[in-house]
């Protein structure tokens, strides 16, 4: 009895979580522009979507910069964990307060003083200052990540290698970096999520002549209900379905 | 040697230049700006005031701070009634299926937010699903009007930060040693008793963390409040963006954000106090 | 991660193809043009049009004064707004010789004070801002003023524009007002006459304020006449009622904005849209009157004879066009800022 209860609850919630998503998929195949009654089945909305050149660059755009960030944050972040876990210096504490301050700062204020900073600076709002962006909003992800699975390892490794007489470059490049793989996979991937799915800080720090997915769906969104959205929108689940799916089976193997 | 210091250098110098300049630097000129005038043709103008301050407690923004406050706070409440038993649950549940049913809870939280509040505008509209099928039901007589009111917004941002609740507390609750809990029942203690002074305790980590994933992000994403919400939705985040994108008045704009900052530095002192106090954090294990 | 790197240069490589092409960035209302108009001027010039949309004057100044380097190449304000950015030198002049369908606007709309000679701007669409209301709901003769809204009956089912203008316009013609009132006492008594409204406002919305209405989220309200034109398309229950205290009219332009790169190409789109049978396409999709003399002979009769898009002379007499109002706009701001924050 306790058990079917547990169970219930459990489905419930993942009702919650699915049911409008479901809908979305459903409707995406509705052959019926504005009603919200089945008025059959048709593939069209899928086609228009295809069609739409200026949706297809910036979801191209959007993958771009999304794989640009996620790498370089990827790489900055993991350098910077293993300072963080390796090295004394002035500010380390303070840094890395900095860092969970960065995480966790809501993304408008982010947006709005990267904004701020690029126009003081002069700098053309585009696909530069995006994914200047992008990888600031990143990287706290990755060090923190990183930093949570590096903490938990025996430091007489670091000794051992450096008895070996393996210089700091040469101990990171071959005994950390494939210790720390699973983690950074699952930083990189973070990002990568993140990135394509930023609205806000986007919102600020793109200008006309780079347009990306959500921003593009945004507008799209504000001026009301098209079968086009809920075609993109199923496309963009499948797409989240089969990283995340494709994700756990990586780091399992890793693991 | 030098290959030695080099390497120190550059990974310590790469993390450490890139927050200050692209962090600590944007960040000063927030507080600077808050503090100048507004310039209508040239956006600011280099003169020190108080105004913006003043202006930000005005009885107007307080309206607006104070709707946020209670709405974000309600969508954390909210969001933890339902994550807590959520990931207890969970936890209990043999490992093949819980493995499907972990994946089966991340994969909304990788879909994007704005696809998902979009799909809740379907649902709620006066015409969309929910109410077509309460009608049909005969459960109300005319459509109940959900869309544009305080109550999407409300359900947007729990549907939305729900995942950000639930995976922090289902990773302090997998740590968990379930001995203690075995020896506390042979010694006679009641399952209430185990919950209140064992269980509540070790799992307040991920609680907190959770809280401040959720409770963070619910102060500032407009474009819930702007899709969902109605005449009387208006957030901080709407408020700061409306200074920058429509009234062009910046300096009010950085005053909100400077206000907003500070509460989360206050929520994040407050975890730290009691993550440290834990000596467990579930943050890092986001992830 | 060699093989990373080439990956990433895979797919940046077809952004900078793109990039090559010729292009202009047109910066408009939302749902001000019809999409095939863009595609037929792809078509026929081969230059991209890279389109994006904004819901207010304000937010499209904002917007401008944010990009200062590299910005958009054609847009859309309204005439207060031709007149205050004007004036601050945010606009390109025009090369008329570059604009031969200029001869097809309408005379009547040209050269006003807001700017002589059209050196800047070229009319684009005229239309009103007055009542929508759902006839399934409310009963059309019923409604026949501003004060309407006020109206207890309809509390939470009020649609306002998003709009600082159109609404303070609206409030101070049903106080017997002139919309375009700088008087500060004038401005606080519409204030406080919104105010009363604000219980009654169930969202603000000028990105489509037609949505509400079709979802039946809302029963009556401020609105467009081009929005009932094109809600009609979908429900033909919308209706568009010009008040007996005068609508609001506006009109509003195309002007180059300094930052233009595209230049030639801007001047390019804007000749474009002042085609006559390109004028009469538009204005029969979008629904609101075109200032182009020919094209408006063109017209599809359904789209001429439709109240929301041509009202009569005497409605267009009852009613008052929008003007600038100078500094008074910081006024009609906080309020508005207090009102909506509310």
């Amino acid at each position: 009895m306790k058990k079917t209860l547990r169970y219930l609850y459990l489905a419930c919630v993942y009702l919650f979580l699915y049911i409008p998503i479901l809908i979305l998929v459903i409707y995406s195949f509705n052959d019926s522009k504005y009603s919200t009654n089945w008025q059959g089945f048709t593939l069209s909305w899928y086609t228009q979507l295809i069609a739409d050149g200026p949706l297809m660059e910036a979801f191209v755009n959007s993958l771009v910069i999304a794989f640009a960030s996620s790498v370089s944050a990827t790489i900055l972040g993991t350098l910077g964990a293993f300072a963080f876990y390796r090295y004394r210096f002035p500010g380390r504490k303070v840094m890395y307060t900095f860092i969970y301050i960065v995480m966790m700062s809501p993304d408008i204020v982010m947006g709005i003083s990267l904004l701020m900073f690029f126009i003081i600076l002069g700098m053309e709002t585009g696909a530069l200052t995006l994914l200047l962006a992008h990888i600031t909003f990143c990287l706290p992800f990755v060090v923190v990540t990183v930093f949570s699975r590096i903490s938990g390892f025996d430091r007489n490794i670091i000794d051992v290698a450096k008895d070996l007489g393996a210089t700091e470059l040469q101990m990171f490049r071959h005994i950390m970096l494939p210790m720390l793989m699973p983690a950074i996979i699952a930083g990189w991937l973070l990002s990568f999520t993140l990135s394509l799915d930023d609205v806000v800080v986007s919102f600020f720090t793109t200008g006309p002549y780079f347009e990306i997915l959500p921003l593009k769906i945004y507008s799209m969104v504000r001026l009301g209900i098209k079968p086009e959205i809920n075609a993109l929108s199923a496309v963009m689940f499948l797409l989240s379905l089969i990283t995340v799916t494709v994700a756990h089976l990586v780091t399992k193997e890793n693991r | 040697m030098v290959s030695k210091s080099g390497f120190r250098n550059v990974s310590i110098g790469s993390t450490l230049l890139w927050i200050t300049v692209f962090v600590v630097v944007p960040y000063l000129f927030v507080l600077v700006f808050s503090f100048f005038q507004r310039d209508p043709e040239q956006i600011v103008a280099a003169v020190f005031t108080w105004q913006n301050y003043k202006d930000i407690f005005s009885p107007v923004f307080l309206v607006v701070c104070w709707n946020s406050l209670i709405l974000a706070l309600g969508t954390t409440v909210i969001t933890l009634l339902v994550a807590y038993p959520f990931a207890f649950f969970l936890g209990r549940i043999p490992e093949r299926i819980r493995r499907i049913l972990l994946l089966l809870m991340i994969i909304p939280f990788w879909t994007s937010s704005l696809i998902r509040t979009y799909a809740l505008i379907i649902l709620f509209k006066a015409n969309g699903i929910v109410n077509g099928l309460l009608l049909s039901l005969k459960l109300v007589d005319e459509p109940l009007a959900i869309l544009y009111t305080q109550t999407s917004v409300f359900i947007g941002l729990v549907y939305t930060l729900l995942p950000f609740m639930i995976l922090p507390i289902y990773s302090s609750i997998q740590k968990l040693d379930l001995r203690l809990i075995e020896a506390a029942r042979d010694l006679g203690a009641t399952s209430g008793h185990i919950f209140l002074r064992i269980v509540l305790p070790l799992t307040l980590p991920g609680i907190i963390a959770g809280s401040t994933m959720v409770f963070l992000p619910a102060l500032g994403l407009f474009y819930i409040p702007d899709l969902l919400g109605g005449a009387r939705s208006m957030l901080i985040g709407n408020f700061i963006k409306n200074q920058f994108l429509t009234t062009g008045n910046w300096p009010l704009g950085s005053a909100a954000s400077v206000i907003l900052t500070l509460i989360m530095c206050l929520f994040l002192y407050v975890y730290f106090l009691s993550s440290r106090k834990a000596r467990t954090s579930g943050m890092g294990e986001m992830a | 991660m060699k093989k990373a790197f080439l990956v990433f240069f895979f797919l940046i490589l077809p952004t900078l193809v793109f990039a090559a092409k010729q292009e202009v960035f047109v910066f408009n209302w939302s749902e001000y043009v019809d999409p095939s108009v863009l595609k037929q001027f792809e078509k026929e010039t081969g230059i991209r049009v890279r389109y994006s949309t904004y819901e207010s004057n304000e937010a499209m100044f904002a917007k401008l004064k944010m990009v200062q380097k590299a910005g958009y190449d054609v847009v859309f304000p309204s005439t207060y707004f031709v007149d205050r950015m004007r004036r601050l030198g945010m606009f390109a002049p025009l090369d008329k010789s570059k604009l031969p369908n200029l001869k097809y606007i309408n005379p009547a709309l040209l050269n006003k004070s807001y700017d002589p000679n059209n050196a800047y701007s070229v009319p684009y669409m005229w239309g009103a801002s007055a009542i929508g209301i759902n006839s399934k709901y409310i009963d059309p003769k019923t409604v026949t003023s501003w004060n309407d809204l006020w109206n207890p009956k309809y509390r939470g089912k009020v649609l306002l524009m998003d709009d600082v203008r159109d609404v303070f316009g609206m409030a101070l013609r049903s106080l017997g007002f002139s919309a375009n009132d700088r008087d500060p006492n004038h401005i606080r008594k519409a204030y406080e006459k919104l105010k009363l409204l604000k219980p009654s406002v169930k969202v603000y919305n000028s990105d489509s304020p037609r949505q509400p209405f079709l979802n039946n989220e809302v029963t009556i309200g401020q609105i467009w006449g081009g929005e009932v034109y094109q809600a009609n398309q979908e429900n033909p229950n919308i209706k568009f009622i010009y008040p007996k205290e005068g609508a609001v009219f506006w009109i509003d332009n195309m002007a180059i904005p300094r930052t233009a790169r595209n230049v030639a190409n801007a001047h390019k789109f804007i000749d474009f849209l002042c085609r006559p049978d390109v004028a009469k396409k538009n204005c029969e999709f979008i629904g609101y009157a075109t200032t182009n003399s020919k094209a408006q002979q063109m017209l599809d009769p359904k789209t001429r004879n439709h109240k929301a898009v041509y009202p009569d002379d005497a409605t267009v007499k009852n009613g008052e066009f929008q003007n600038d109002v100078g500094d008074a706009i910081l006024l009609y701001e906080k309020y508005w800022e207090m009102l909506k924050t509310q």
